[in-house]
């Protein structure tokens, strides 16, 4: 074997985006001898029949990946819904005794088209 | 469309047709051969979709050519013979010593300064394209100009690295391109009606195109720090004019054996 | 003292597994990270590298065709299809890679374990390809029985193989289609394109049977089913896929005029199952040692084209990279 062995193999994690307001996905790894050859690979490796707006590639040891134990602690008690919309629906009821609308989540996210006057 | 050509601007748009769709016929061809054997497997599945890219190029020129009243395109692409093909020597050429079935040692820097050289040549053809009086074919390098985008890139990639490696890979590159440089004369040539096709305001003339290539791959060798003689001969002999090598015949024998066994047939 | 710390760690190492086993029972999928009992990551090696290589190996018969596929849509459509089985390879072997990793061993390893008999590939890819026909037939059966070993493992438990398994079964659907669509032109074609198919059937129809492995250990020696099914990463055995194959496939073949050359070849309608004449598995065993038709040439095409460009990796390797130019 060579001294260099394996030196040619790198691996690199490739993100890519379906359009420009999507967001970047993982998509998968590949192997590469440097972050050039990784990225005019990428696409046709895992993006073949979709479109595709943009490509990342990341060598995978700049990934700082959480282990079995840290994942622990990602889960939380489903009480908070304080922190949604979920907490606040009285308020239609409420809005209603002076003969408003509610501004619910679709109305107000409307508002950046023309507003009805 | 056709009504609107003259006899003669026809016979032009035929001979420019098959040189574009022979030349992009036959590289895919020699890239489909090395599926399965390019040196590295990511590298494996992105060449070989620019192989089928290519040859979807080819597949339009020759609905073109059909559209005009040439045979189909099966027919076209499987079974003329090869004193009637028109695509450029350089890019009949076999991809290495062996056959792709057995003992291939197929010559990788061959391959990359080939498809190199190529797409930048098809790229300073495409972008004149883009310009031709005839619509149907500006419409065809507006679609084709879309995917060389990629196959340039990738080559470019792989050329530069190559060179820069130094040591034994850049020795077979300086090699590599030297016998591409050797054939590619014919691959910039307009062939026996350059005239007629240059009148009828088809593509730019061979001395424009060959300007833009130079001052493309100029630039390229400037930042390798290699000279750039580009001097070209057509060593093998001129394709456009209808001569070709060994090689061709026997890759028609090979793409078209199963449809010698049946021509009449739907496969 | 000594005894007390070795029985602390005999503890800590059942905990592990016990703890392991609860995952797995619980659905969670394992990550490449995750810790694992050997058993675990032996059987995934195993698996998913003869996966992997089968894909890259069974390029190689179908690449036969590439160049001689007979009109330009067929040409693009056979190119796409090997260009698949590549990339399935690649997706497979880099999730081989992971798990080999903390064995010290890389992607080089895979290819020498190929080259010296240690990896086997399937015994299909042994075998020849000598018609058009087959190029059609390895589309349609040898895709159709992969597609029904595959989709029994999508929800395996290790998590980076049922997510390659996703991508790859959504692109086996291409693969069908693309096989049909090559038997349906020979099959409504000349008497000599039908027989060209018939032809293909008679002599592959053995190697499609034995595609799913022997219905027991006793057939050939031994089986690695049962740990499969303990650690869910297939829920299916070998003898229910092939059972399934027949299932979808048998009244297809049947349907288009041909024939399947075995006289016995019957559903039972009692017994709810297909009855079938045994492949000879003494043959099969022959094969994925590498003595079948076409393994020492297949092998060697691998080999000399991964020694034929060894000098393009060594030359991108980052240790030579703008080394004197």
């Amino acid at each position: 074997m060579s001294s260099n062995k394996n030196d040619f193999y790198q691996e690199y994690e490739v993100f890519s985006k379906r359009s420009d307001t999507a967001a970047m996905q993982h998509q998968f790894s590949l192997l590469a001898p440097n972050e050039e050859l990784a990225l005019v690979l990428a696409q046709e490796n895992f993006m073949r029949r979709e479109p595709v707006a943009d490509i990342w590639v990341v060598r995978r040891s700049a990934v700082r990946k959480m282990n079995y134990a840290e994942k622990q602690s990602l889960p939380r008690i489903d009480n908070k819904e304080y922190r949604n919309t979920k907490g606040y629906g009285y308020l239609k009821k409420k809005w209603r005794q002076y003969e408003q609308e509610m501004l619910d989540e679709k109305e107000i996210l409307s508002w950046g088209g023309k507003m009805k006057k | 469309m056709n009504e609107l050509l003259s006899t003669e601007e026809k016979r032009a748009v035929i001979e420019l047709l098959y040189q574009l769709a022979d030349d992009d016929f036959i590289i895919s061809y020699r890239g489909s051969e090395w599926l399965g054997l390019a040196p590295h497997i990511e590298e494996d599945v992105a060449f070989s979709s620019i192989s089928q890219d290519t040859m979807g190029h080819a597949a339009m020129y020759y609905q073109l050519l059909e559209e005009l009243g040439e045979k189909d395109r099966d027919y076209l692409s499987h079974a003329r013979k090869s004193n009637e093909r028109k695509n450029a020597v350089l890019l009949e050429l076999v991809n290495g010593e062996g056959h792709y079935l057995h003992e291939p040692r197929y010559d990788w820097a061959f391959t990359v300064v080939r498809h190199y050289y190529y797409s930048q040549a098809k790229k300073v053809k495409i972008e004149s394209l883009k310009q031709s009086s005839y619509p149907p074919l500006a419409a065809a390098a507006v679609k084709i100009s879309m995917e060389l985008h990629y196959h340039l890139m990738h080559w470019t990639v792989w050329f530069t690295q190559l060179l820069n490696a130094g040591g034994e890979a850049k020795k077979r590159m300086l090699k590599a391109i030297a016998k591409v440089e050797a054939e590619f004369e014919d691959v910039l040539s307009l062939g026996p009606l350059s005239k007629e096709i240059v009148k009828a305001q088809l593509i730019e003339e061979e001395s424009r195109l060959l300007l833009s290539f130079h001052a493309n791959i100029n630039a390229v060798f400037n930042d390798l720090s290699i000279p750039y003689k580009g001097e070209f001969t057509s060593l093998s002999g001129r394709g456009r004019f209808g001569e070709h090598t060994e090689d061709l015949s026997e890759a028609l024998n090979t793409l078209g054996e199963v449809y010698h066994s049946d021509p009449g047939a739907v496969w | 003292m000594v005894s007390k710390i070795i029985n602390h760690s005999i503890n800590k190492d059942e905990e592990k597994i016990l703890s392991f086993m609860a995952r797995i029972e619980a659905g969670e999928k394992i990550e490449a990270d995750d810790w694992m009992p050997d058993e675990y990551r032996n059987v995934l090696i195993k698996l998913i590298s003869m996966h992997g290589i089968s894909e890259i190996m069974g390029a190689l018969p179908e690449k036969e065709w590439v160049p001689k596929a007979p009109s330009l849509k067929r040409k693009l459509g056979i190119m796409a299809k090997v260009q698949d089985e590549m990339g399935h390879g690649q997706l497979l072997l880099r999730v081989t890679e992971d798990l080999i990793k903390p064995l010290g061993k890389t992607r080089e390893d895979i290819m020498e374990d190929l080259f010296s008999g240690d990896l086997k590939f399937h015994n299909v890819f042994h075998m020849e390809a000598p018609t058009w026909g087959d190029a059609g037939l390895i589309g349609w059966l040898v895709d159709g029985a992969a597609i029904i070993t595959q989709t029994n493992m999508l929800s395996a438990s290790y998590g980076p193989y049922a997510r390659a398994l996703k991508r790859i079964c959504a692109e086996e659907v291409f693969h069908a289609q693309h096989g049909e669509a090559i038997i349906l032109a020979l099959a409504e074609g000349t008497e000599a394109q039908k027989a060209m198919i018939q032809d293909s059937i008679n002599r592959w129809w053995e190697s499609l049977l034995m595609f799913f492995g022997p219905g027991d250990a006793k057939a050939v020696g031994t089986s690695k089913q049962d740990i499969t099914a303990k650690y869910k990463i297939r829920s299916k055995s070998n003898e229910e896929l092939r059972q399934d194959f027949f299932t979808k496939y048998v009244p297809r073949i049947l349907s288009l005029g041909l024939t399947i050359p075995d006289l016995t070849m019957h559903f039972d309608d009692q017994k709810k199952e297909w009855i079938y004449r045994q492949p000879d598995w003494n043959r099969f065993k022959e094969i994925v040692r590498n003595k079948g038709p076409k393994s020492q040439e297949r092998l060697r095409l691998r080999k000399l084209s991964y020694e034929n460009n060894e000098w393009v990796r060594s030359a991108l390797s980052s240790g030579s990279e703008n080394e004197a130019g």
